[in-house]
């Protein structure tokens, strides 16, 4: 404020006449004293205000993309996301696929400056109809109020705030025509709960975010698909449709940002998972935990990321024995992590190239409980995953994307899955 | 009473669960009643033992209203469905039918899932070695993979599992001399195609295929398959994994006339592509002869009625 106010000085002094008289510069110098305090106080004035937008900005920033229009007059918000991917594995064309993977239209309405409705609804796989692969589904669903300056409280259909990607899951957000599979096969990306949450920052960067949602049900594991051999808690989420919710799970996210170009953050969610229901009441003790750390640098034009997730499920040794012959039994543990390193190239006006390389380990099924001698299940096989290849934004909300997947384990269900994979992704 | 029949008796316990007959999104024929599940409710599978000339061989449905007329409950007949249920028409034989069909939807006796099986299910009793081993061949897509047909799971709103999935199969069951009607050559039960079941004989497709039963309770319902022809099931196990790989053992003629209970022009409708029939002449079958005894354990233990 002060280099300001000094910039303003030099700039409008410089006009004075040398011959003017003393009384009459005097008076014109109170007059410029005047002006200027009146600048500063409305500098203040308008400081104040962008901080107060600011704050209600980040209030609602989990739900909505950077370019989300307001229309002043209705107070309503309009975003949407999507993306078109082509894969083509290199072994066996003939499964290639292009596939409207998502079209995601986003809904917000601010009651008042302090509470907000944040909603959106995805079409997967372009036609939703009950012959056809398509889904049609709420991803977001609630209501955000500012209780204090730094506390807010979000209730109804959210996000669960672990990983990167999981809050922060559209197309221009992320390197790689698909989403990393440690967060899709070990955090079940997009995954949402019902429940409440409270979140907030502190003056010393820390961001900290924690809840009691609805969690998983046991009694959706298939032992006769390899759904959870993909996804072990993909396969058990329960997205709230009709979600049995006599166990309520809970949550708890931090993260530091105390150091600009710098975040590290941790988080963990637990919870029961038969929910009282007799068919699997051979494991009414069950428990899932999925723990989680992460941490993402950018200095300059690198962007350098590295996560780790760990998910454990107690108490499936007998229920996994009236499963004991097909192809997936619930796991005990399992775990995945990456690292990851990106540049940008600005490429002159909104357009740049980002270039990058990911390595990524996971196991979706790392440990099981123990079985009837000669009935026990081997640990799948750990799988890993390079991935290579270019983001180049046309501007910062619309990406065209190419990368190459080299998978060097044994991913259960498939075989030769190295594949090229394009993809169109945007956000507005 | 003396007229002897053409098919094995299908149990009538689970079928409440049972729905009417329809082709999935996949074509795969699903749920009807009667083994080729032309009758398309329990009211509607009722009505035919009433009127077979093998079964209880009323000439009409007045003969039967007849009976009914002087059954001892004839009075509380009357009072659900109206003291003059006997002055319209059929209309008696009907409500008869119908009060079966819902006798058999509303009563646990038809459902009463306390099986062995159901009681380990519930954690109040462990199977024994030899059963856990019969249940995981049972389950095994590579070994039994019984329970790709005869489901061992739960069902969506976690109802006990039915062991089956009221699918269709041909499994190239050999001919029952047993039966009479086979005697004459030129006589063959179709199944789906025929000849009970009429509105599907131009599905040469469907020719030789009949209804998955449920395997509760296939301990104490010998004999075995459509046309009864086992009477054990160590024989019925035993053929499903030793079919391919021993023809032998089950057709008089294995080299010419395999899968010799049906017309030669519909021996490519039966299944050899999934596990366990997709084996070769001469090779492994998918089960040893232990392994065929611990799949016969596991069967045993869903038999109703266990007492923990």
């Amino acid at each position: 404020m002060q280099r300001i106010i000094l910039l303003l000085l030099i700039c409008l002094f410089p006009a004075l006449p040398a011959q003017a008289d003393e009384a009459a510069l005097r008076e014109r110098i109170d007059m410029l004293s005047k002006e200027l305090e009146k600048l500063k106080h409305e500098m203040e004035d308008m400081n104040s205000r962008t901080e107060a937008i600011a704050d209600q900005q980040q209030a609602v920033n989990h739900a909505t993309a950077p370019g989300a229009q307001e229309n002043a007059s209705s107070q309503v918000s309009i975003w949407g996301y999507g993306e078109i991917n082509y894969n083509r594995p290199t072994d066996q064309s003939r499964d290639s696929k292009m596939d409207l993977r998502r079209a995601v239209f986003g809904f917000g309405y601010r009651f008042d400056e302090d509470t907000r409705f944040t909603s959106e609804f995805e079409l997967e796989h372009a036609v939703v109809s009950a012959d056809d692969d398509g889904e049609f589904e709420a991803e977001q669903f609630y209501i955000d109020h500012n209780l204090t300056p730094n506390t807010r409280a979000k209730l109804g259909l959210f996000l669960i705030p672990m990983g990167f990607l999981n809050e922060s899951h559209e197309p221009t957000r992320y390197y790689g025509v698909e989403r990393n599979f440690v967060e899709t096969a070990i955090i079940p990306t997009t995954w949402r709960e019902g429940g409440v949450g409270l979140y907030g920052d502190t003056r010393q960067g820390i961001s900290w975010d924690v809840g009691v949602t609805t969690g998983f049900y046991l009694g959706n594991w298939d032992p006769t698909s390899t759904d959870g051999q993909q996804s072990p808690l993909g396969s058990i989420h329960q997205e709230l449709q009709n979600a049995k919710a006599k166990d309520l799970s809970a949550y708890l996210a931090l993260n530091y940002r105390g150091i600009p170009g710098w975040v590290a953050g941790a988080s963990v969610f637990t919870g029961k998972d038969s929910q009282g229901d007799p068919s699997v009441s051979l494991a009414s003790g069950s428990r899932v935990t999925l723990w989680e750390a992460h941490t993402r640098w950018t200095p300059g034009n690198f962007d350098l990321s590295a996560l780790y997730a760990m998910g454990t499920i107690s108490d499936t040794a007998d229920l996994n024995a009236t499963f004991v012959g097909n192809p997936t039994l619930i796991p005990k543990e399992f775990w995945g992590g990456y690292l990851q390193a990106a540049y940008t190239f600005p490429l002159g006006g909104s357009r740049s190239l980002a270039p990058f390389a990911r390595y990524a380990r996971f196991n979706t099924g790392s440990k099981y409980a123990s079985l009837p001698a000669g009935l026990n299940v081997d640990s799948l096989p750990t799988e890993t995953v390079w991935t290579t290849g270019v983001n180049f934004y046309l501007n910062p909300n619309v990406v065209l994307k190419a990368d190459y997947q080299h998978f060097s384990g044994d991913y259960p269900g498939d075989v030769n899955q190295n594949r090229v994979d394009l993809g169109l992704g945007l956000e507005f | 009473m003396d007229v002897t029949g053409f098919r094995n008796t299908p149990t009538l316990r689970y079928l409440s669960f049972n729905s009417v007959f329809f082709f999935d999104d996949e074509g795969t024929p699903t749920g009807g009643f009667n083994l080729d599940g032309r009758a398309a409710s329990l009211m509607d599978q009722a009505h035919r033992p009433f009127l077979a000339p093998h079964e209880m061989a009323n000439a009409t449905p007045v003969a039967v209203m007849d009976k009914l007329r002087s059954a001892s409950y004839v009075s509380e007949f009357m009072q659900v469905f109206g003291s003059d249920i006997f002055d319209t028409g059929d209309a008696a034989f009907e409500r008869a039918t119908f009060a079966l069909q819902q006798y058999e939807k509303e009563s646990a006796e038809f459902r009463p899932f306390d099986s062995k099986f159901d009681y380990f299910l519930a954690g109040k009793v462990q199977l024994s070695a030899q059963e856990m081993r019969g249940l995981a061949l049972f389950n095994n897509p590579t070994k039994g993979n019984c329970a790709a047909c005869h489901s061992s799971a739960r069902l969506p709103d976690g109802t006990p599992p039915l062991f089956t999935d009221f699918t269709y199969d041909n499994l190239g069951v050999p001919r029952n001399p047993d039966i009479p009607a086979n005697a004459n050559p030129d006589y063959y039960d179709l199944g789906l195609c025929g000849p009970d079941r009429t509105d599907l004989g131009s599905r040469s497709d469907l020719c030789g295929g009949f209804k998955v039963p449920t395997l509760r309770n296939v301990a104490v319902t010998a004999p075995y398959f459509h046309n009864g022809k086992f009477a054990t099931l160590r024989e019925v196990v035993s053929f499903y994994v030793r079919r391919d790989t021993n023809p032998e053992e089950w057709y008089p003629n294995a080299g010419a006339d395999r899968f010799d209970d049906l017309p030669p022009q519909y021996r490519a409708n039966v299944n050899t592509t999934e596990a366990p029939y997709n084996r070769q002449l001469g090779g492994l079958p998918a089960l040893t002869s232990d392994e065929i005894d611990d799949v016969v354990a596991f069967l045993k233990t869903l038999t109703d009625g266990y007492q923990p």
